[in-house]
């Protein structure tokens, strides 16, 4: 058993690195501290104090169930997404890829952020990315469901007559005839895959971006995007469009969500400017006031197009799935089976679209947060002239206090000699 | 009904073995000797007082050979302070409950004189 102790001894000392750096001298000081305990199960004893300490002060209950819940969630989406029936057959073997890479890049680009970049640092950061998971998570199988519709092509009978009609004889990307849509697939994993990059950099600890600026950036982005969901909950198409509204144009949800798209990126880029904007010299405003406009303007309306793309997404796949979705999205209208069939056709054939709104939301979000950026450095105060404009800052560190007699303090790492004993 | 602090029991030990050398740095198996308490109740005591800023720890910087550093803790001014306060308004209700008996401290040794 002699090996025991020195075994114990280095896990304890690779355990420690799951703490916060501010905790682990306390986990090590354990671990000097057992050289003096008396050998056995006493010291065995305080060593598992130790890792009772390292588990609660590394809050390995909450990781451990964060780890458990998203591995359940990446699960339970995968599992929705496999393919499996007749109707996906043709592109199963996309459908398999899509499912593999999208989790693989679940679980290893927060690995890789990390490693560069450092973990999220703030509460604003860790629900941001949180929510990004779960939009993805929860577009995963609803894609797959609206693709399956898509790929299962009547064999005959009027719905067969509507599916010619709807595709006008052009076989429909995924469709047993048209097959597996690669192209699109690979699109699809890229735009998820920037995303998840994105976010994962603008959250991590070491890119300069305030939870402030990310809060604010996410506030007007939900608002983007619920605003979008209610104009087009079956996507951006005449006839699969929001069934309340018509299809009009100058409907004032409509006109507000135009607004929205350009207006909720600027002025979350403005007020992101100048809250997160403290002059130190002249001529620093425009380039300090930039960068947290362009994260604003990001966040926004990439917020914006995951939750309008997961809502819109998951409404199709419960349309074709629950009579209870389609008698709320068409509610008070008599619709024959065939009619049924030819909007689901339509929303599942609109999935796609979404890809679009994902690429150019943020495109336009970036644009308007610098413009938002810049507002802010014309109206807001300009430098020198003693308001910040924003609340104020942690101002100077205070002064580390005097190291103990002979030692150094355990925070501020002065060193000096201590003779102890 | 027992005294009412700021500072659990537990707490209170680790700050009367504080108190007992108030400018003299200890180490944690004194501590855990003096007190009763295991390291697993320990140290997040030590880590709670340190951060209320009760409590100062370092890094023994010249170790005896053949063993690690040790890491050490005092109290500082507030926290010794908050200490003998604390320690002496928990004798007094002690006294106030139980006139005539002696403060009961359990198996973990008595509360050191607070002058």
């Amino acid at each position: 058993m002699s090996w025991l102790g020195p075994v114990a001894a280095a896990a304890g000392r690779v355990a420690v690195r799951l703490l916060p750096a501010a905790r682990r001298d306390w986990a090590e000081a354990v671990w000097a501290e057992a050289h003096d305990v008396p050998a056995g199960w006493p010291r065995l004893a305080w060593r598992t104090g130790g890792v009772l300490l390292i588990a609660k002060e590394g809050q390995m209950a909450r990781r451990i169930g964060i780890l458990l819940l998203g591995a359940v969630a990446a699960g339970a989406a995968a599992w929705g997404a496999w393919p499996g029936s007749a109707g996906s057959l043709s592109h199963g073997a996309a459908d398999q890829g899509d499912v593999i890479i999208t989790l693989a890049l679940l679980a290893c680009l927060p690995l890789l952020t990390r490693w560069l970049l450092g973990p999220p640092d703030s509460r604003a950061a860790r629900r941001l990315r949180a929510c990004f998971y779960a939009a993805i998570l929860a577009i995963m199988p609803a894609k797959a469901a609206a693709e399956m519709f898509v790929g299962a092509v009547p064999r005959g009978g009027i719905d067969r007559h509507t599916f010619d009609l709807v595709t006008q004889g052009n076989p429909l990307p995924g469709s047993i005839s048209g097959g597996p849509d690669w192209g699109g697939e690979i699109l699809i994993l890229f735009i998820t895959a920037c995303y998840l990059a994105v976010i994962l950099a603008l959250t991590a600890r070491r890119t300069p971006v305030a939870p402030a600026t990310l809060a604010v950036g996410a506030r007007a982005g939900l608002v983007l995007g619920l605003v979008m969901y209610a104009v087009d909950p079956l996507g951006v198409d005449q006839i699969a469009t929001n069934p309340w509204l018509h299809g009009s144009a100058t409907d004032p949800l409509v006109a507000l969500a135009w607004v929205l798209l350009f207006g909720a990126p600027m002025a979350a880029g403005a007020l992101a400017g100048s809250r997160g904007y403290v002059p130190r010299h002249p001529g620093q405003a425009p380039t300090v006031r930039a960068w947290p406009g362009f994260a604003a303007g990001l966040v926004s309306n990439g917020v914006g197009a995951l939750t309008v793309t997961a809502l819109g997404i998951s409404t199709t796949a419960l349309m074709l799935k629950s009579a209870w979705m389609r008698g709320w999205l068409y509610h008070g209208q008599h619709l024959t089976a065939s009619a049924v069939y030819g909007r689901e056709l339509y929303a599942s054939g609109n999935v796609a679209f979404y890809a679009v709104i994902c690429v150019g939301f943020p495109i336009i979000g970036l644009i308007m947060g610098l413009a938002g950026a810049g507002y802010a450095s014309v109206t807001g105060p300009q430098p020198g002239s003693g308001d910040p404009g924003g609340p104020p800052g942690p101002g100077e560190p205070e002064p580390a206090p005097d190291p103990p007699p002979g030692g150094r303090l355990t925070d501020t790492g002065a060193r000096t000699a201590l003779r102890a004993g | 009904m027992g005294a009412r602090t700021e500072f659990s029991p537990q707490t209170m030990w680790v700050l009367a073995a504080l108190c007992e050398q108030p400018s003299g740095w200890q180490h944690g198996y004194a501590l855990a000797r003096q007190t009763g308490l295991k390291s697993g109740t320990l140290y997040p005591i030590l880590i709670r007082l340190a951060d209320r800023g009760l409590v100062e720890a370092c890094w023994q910087e010249e170790p005896v050979p053949g063993r690690p550093r040790r890491h050490l803790y005092r109290l500082t001014a507030d926290g010794f302070a908050r200490a003998t306060a604390a320690l002496a308004e928990a004798e007094l209700a002690r006294s106030e409950v139980r006139p005539g008996t002696s403060p009961r401290r359990g198996r973990r040794g008595t509360a050191p004189a607070v002058s």
